[in-house]
């Protein structure tokens, strides 16, 4: 198939990522203000980028939430994204400090989350590949990307560890498997995949694109669209293939060492030995006085020796 | 090309951006961090008079922790403790006089004044390093960004205690760490109704403690603040003198725990987070120069922290000279001069306000705190004054008080006219 006129949706979960828990009551405060990607996350939208890139498509970041996925919408802005958020029914709209929270309140109900996603969604475009990270960072279970493969009726893979893009849209991804093995994946869009934080680093943007983008003014779906989408239904289940299973031993990966010596890397990272202090030539002197000053020097250095008069021997 | 670009979104960087923008200058603050104030370690205190002129009734949206109505100065034996406490209920009334707060909600909060006055904020970009022009002129910076060189017109390093770009500029040493002291806390989680009982305080009313003597005679001292609902507790302790003792900062907190004035009001408390943090104590006669060609210095990374013993401050001085920079920024693009020269009104308001009168004037107080005598002896001869002075010792009669100082000072092997000789000196510091 050609996806040269589809789209590839990201779909993001930002949160606190460093929500704390009170030592002594065992409850859950988050700060919504500082809702970020997770690395889940990060990888997801930068596989989404990847088969953009190699399908010709559209690339589309997607949060369900409040204004505090809005930051996390921009960084995806910044690397050439579509973005959209689609707005919770139990979500605050606003930002505000540390709020402390029940368990089940934190993800939220995956089945919501999905319904306002995918309607969202079909209301954007038909989706070829939507990629997910493997777990919300706050308590998720997993479950959205795999109900939103069944919203869409499309052929799901989850708890990916990398993927591939070929022409048509093909998806090779790798799965883990115990003992070391890995299981191949092949399915053709569209997909919903979800990965797990593993092998792949989210690009930086360029310094005028996260300009630009701390002013990008993120749009939010209509509930009507939304509402008539979820109406339609989902279109008709996706075929997945499922070949004979064979066992599969990835190459080990050879990652370059880093350049010069360990003690070249430690003086370089310390700056030691920038400011030290200056050679002396001392002597000819007696036997005696040099040992003096070679003790003299150790002791300045921080080295404990004895007195001078140990030296002898 | 922009205006100006401020490097580092803590206060100094925040309020220097605050200033630029208000003037209607196009500036760009520059955060590691994915948030403004998102490495910082603090639960402590702010004094925020400062802020007065900038964001009127900034105590009505300030993310404060409590506010300072109790403030201590301890002395401390390992069995022994005198304190001074000052209590009024004016500091618990607006405009308030200082406030515990997180630095990663008060960061962010000071930054959000900056962007909303037009500053670009841009998180998780590092500066690596200056751009220089032909002449020996900074005229922007280079980042680890894509694409990442910002020009400006001035360059305002806020980066911190360890500024690399001040360093890159030759304005700080490569390394001083006699002038810089290490900073070690704990943050203990009690609840906030346990806090009020304990420490005497109201909801909202806040304790801040410093001590002396608590560091095994090692340069420093120790702090205990409240929050709402944790403790602020921890060391500050000279580097040079940490390594020479061989001790680790851990055991230092762990003796103050264990201080039996300390260890009642912590009772039951958890571990929320341990964290260290260098600060630049060395004081005026240590700060790097203020200005080069294109380039201005300010908070933590031109050493603004004033520790002069009953002192302890560094936020209200860091966002003051942030401020001063942004203004004396906006002063030097609009006349179009942003040499050393052209720059020389940063200076000149600092020294017209409290961040160099105060640092000028208590220039000798940090050499004199963390002297040896200070840390050393003083400590225990004042408890044992202070002990024998409220020991009833009937049928003896009382003991006067300078009998009482002499044979302390005999114990603790202080020469009567050293004892005299610092008396003298304190108040000449401090006058």
């Amino acid at each position: 198939m050609s996806a040269s006129a589809e789209v590839v949706v990201a779909c993001l979960a930002p949160a606190d990522q460093r929500p704390e828990v009170d030592p002594l009551s065992g409850e859950v405060v988050v700060n919504d203000a500082m809702a970020s990607l997770s690395a889940a996350d990060a990888a997801a939208l930068e596989y989404a980028l990847r088969a953009g890139e190699a399908w010709g498509a559209r690339v589309m970041a997607v949060a369900a939430g409040g204004a505090s996925v809005v930051p996390a919408l921009r960084e995806a802005a910044s690397l050439g994204a579509e973005v959209l958020r689609v707005p919770l029914p139990s979500a605050h709209d606003s930002l505000h400090g540390p709020r402390r929270c029940e368990g089940t309140e934190l993800a939220g109900d995956p089945g919501v989350v999905t319904a306002v996603l995918s309607s969202a969604i079909r209301a954007s475009g038909t989706p070829a590949l939507v990629v997910c990270g493997d777990r919300s960072s706050l308590s998720g279970a997993g479950a959205v990307p795999a109900m939103l493969a069944h919203h869409l009726g499309a052929a799901q893979a989850l708890g990916l560890v990398a993927m591939e893009f070929e022409s048509g849209g093909v998806v090779l991804g790798q799965r883990r498997l115990d003992g070391g093995w890995r299981e191949r994946i092949r399915l053709t869009a569209p997909a919903v995949c979800s990965v797990e934080a593993a092998g792949v680093r989210l690009r930086r943007a360029s310094l005028n694109a996260a300009l630009a983008a701390a002013s990008v003014q993120v749009p939010i779906a209509s509930s009507s669209a939304t509402a008539a989408a979820a109406a339609a239904g989902a279109a008709g289940a996706a075929r997945v293939h499922a070949g004979a299973p064979r066992f599969y031993r990835p190459r080990t990966k050879v990652i370059p060492p880093p350049a010069g010596g360990t003690h070249e890397r430690i003086l370089s990272l310390t700056g030691a030995l920038v400011q030290r202090e200056p050679p002396r030539v001392v002597g000819p002197v007696a036997p005696a006085e040099a040992a003096r000053e070679l003790l003299e020097f150790l002791r300045r250095a921080g080295v404990e020796v004895g007195q001078a008069g140990d030296a002898g021997g | 090309m922009v205006d100006a670009v401020v490097v580092g979104a803590g206060p100094a960087g925040s309020a220097a951006a605050l200033a630029l923008a208000r003037a209607g200058r196009s500036v760009i603050l520059l955060e590691r961090g994915p948030f403004p104030g998102s490495k910082n370690l603090y639960g402590g205190v702010v004094y925020a008079r400062v802020l007065d002129g900038v964001i009127p009734r900034w105590w009505e949206e300030v993310p404060v922790q409590r506010w300072v109505v109790r403030r201590s100065t301890m002395v401390l034996t390992e069995t022994q403790s005198l304190s001074v406490d000052m209590r009024t209920s004016s500091w618990g009334d607006a405009p308030y006089n200082g406030m515990t707060v997180y630095r990663a909600d008060f960061d962010q909060w000071l930054a959000g004044h900056a962007v909303a006055a037009g500053a670009n904020l841009v998180t998780s970009t590092v500066a690596t390093g200056l751009i220089w022009d032909g002449s020996g002129r900074v005229v922007g910076v280079k980042t680890d960004r894509p694409d990442g060189n910002i020009r400006a017109q001035v360059v305002i390093a806020c980066d911190g205690v360890n500024s690399f770009l001040a360093k890159e500029a030759g304005l700080l040493p490569q390394a001083d760490a006699a002038h810089h002291t290490l900073g070690v806390k704990e943050v203990l989680s009690l609840p906030a109704e346990t806090i009020d009982e304990r420490f005497g305080l109201g909801p909202d009313e806040g304790l801040d403690i410093e001590m002396v003597g608590v560091t095994r005679g090692i340069p420093g001292g120790g702090f205990l603040y409240t929050n709402r609902d944790t403790v602020s507790l921890g060391v500050v302790v000279s580097l040079k003198g940490l390594a020479d003792a061989k001790v680790r900062p851990e055991e230092l907190i762990a003796d103050l725990k264990a201080h039996p004035t300390i260890a009642p009001w912590l009772r039951g408390a958890t571990l929320k987070e341990y964290g260290a943090h260098l600060i630049p104590e060395g004081g005026y006669d240590t700060m790097p120069p203020l200005t080069a060609d294109g380039l201005m210095v300010a908070g933590d990374a031109a050493g603004m922290t004033l520790a002069a013993g009953i002192w302890l401050e560094g936020v209200n001085f860091a966002i003051g000279a942030g401020l001063a920079a942004g203004k004396a920024a906006t002063d030097a693009i609009a006349a179009g001069d942003t040499t050393t020269a052209g720059l020389a009104g940063y200076r000149r308001a600092l020294e017209s306000n409290f961040v160099l009168k105060d640092h000028q004037r208590l220039r000798r107080a940090p050499g004199l705190v963390l002297s040896q005598r200070m840390q050393g002896p003083y400590p225990k001869l004042m408890c044992d004054v202070a002990e024998r002075m409220f020991t009833v010792t009937n049928p003896e009669p009382k003991p006067g008080l300078v009998l009482l100082l002499r044979r302390a000072a005999k114990e603790q092997g202080v020469r009567w006219r050293d004892l005299v000789r610092d008396g003298i000196e304190t108040i000449r510091v401090f006058r």
